[in-house]
């Protein structure tokens, strides 16, 4: 008879949960690895940020001019004006921004589930089969002055068995990749000194 | 098929024309330019394609990267990135 508890007992469990763990923390490592390549990268590359642009509304009044163009007077030969508008544009000073310091953070990536299925069919069939057959056969003749008669017989016995016995298996390990927010030990921390009160000084982080 | 952000490092010294043909390169894998700096760019494309951005010579390194609302200049860049998104994106009016 099949020992289904044997041969749940042969699956290697504790070398497929090793192999699985050492490869999820093998690649834990070098995604990290290559994360904090990316900090290092989004440090050193800038940008020039404006950090304001002041438009001023100036009044720019004019007189109307005719289709010759000469300038326009009404009834009372006063001439004829309108507002108009100047628009002065001051652009504060660039000043070269890091896509760290600008909002940019690296993604990091954590393995949040694993799971190992394994799937086992065990199968046993076992036939027997047994036949017996007797067979008797009798002759017998006479003559004038003699008689003769034979007896015989058989037997026939036959005894076939089968057993088959099967076990099938398989297994599967899958694994979840998600996003997370980047771990505090890995992100730098961000001073901002404020130069015209430098008692006011702000720290963060991403 | 999903699209996440990546910075796609330079490989080597800057030039105009290999930062063109990068940028071509994720063009032609479906993606799009989202900014350009000197030492590399910021693109969105899809996940798949990452090992193809990063088979590129002129290519150094592709990472995913995330906005932080909370960056010195996120709004500023989220809307540098919306302005140059809708000048590679074709609108098809039925």
């Amino acid at each position: 008879m099949p020992n289904v508890g044997a041969e749940l007992a042969s699956v290697p469990f504790g070398k497929m949960i090793y192999d699985m763990a050492s490869a999820i923390a093998r690649s834990q490592v070098a995604l990290d690895k290559a994360s904090i390549e990316l900090v290092k990268v989004l440090s050193t590359t800038t940008f020039d940020y404006v950090p304001d642009v002041v438009e001023t509304l100036l009044p720019n009044p004019r007189q109307v001019k005719g289709a010759n163009g000469e300038p326009l007077m009404d009834a009372d030969e006063n001439p004829i004006m309108i507002t108009g508008v100047l628009v002065q544009t001051d652009v504060g000073t660039a000043f070269p921004l890091t896509l760290l310091q600008a909002g940019v953070n690296p993604t990091f990536y954590a393995f949040t589930n694993s799971t190992i299925e394994v799937k086992m069919s065990i199968s046993s069939t076992q036939e027997s089969s047994n036949t017996f057959s007797v067979g008797v056969s009798v002759t017998a003749s006479a003559d004038f002055l003699f008689a003769s008669g034979s007896v015989s017989s058989h037997v026939n016995f036959t005894s076939s068995n089968k057993y088959s016995y099967s076990v099938t298996g398989s297994s599967s390990m899958s694994t979840t990749l998600a996003p997370v927010p980047p771990p505090k030990n890995m992100m730098p921390r961000f001073f901002l000194v404020n130069a015209i009160d430098p008692t006011k000084i702000s720290i963060s982080q991403s | 098929m999903a699209y996440q952000m990546y910075m796609v490092a330079f490989n080597g010294a800057f030039s105009q024309g290999m930062s063109r043909d990068v940028q071509h390169h994720i063009r032609k894998l479906n993606g799009f330019t989202l900014m350009v700096m000197k030492t590399g760019l910021i693109a969105a494309f899809d996940d798949g394609m990452v090992p193809f951005v990063q088979a590129h010579a002129g290519v150094k390194l592709v990472g995913g990267v995330t906005l932080s609302p909370h960056g010195y200049a996120a709004d500023r860049l989220q809307r540098i990135f919306a302005e140059n998104l809708s000048k590679q994106i074709e609108v098809k009016t039925e």
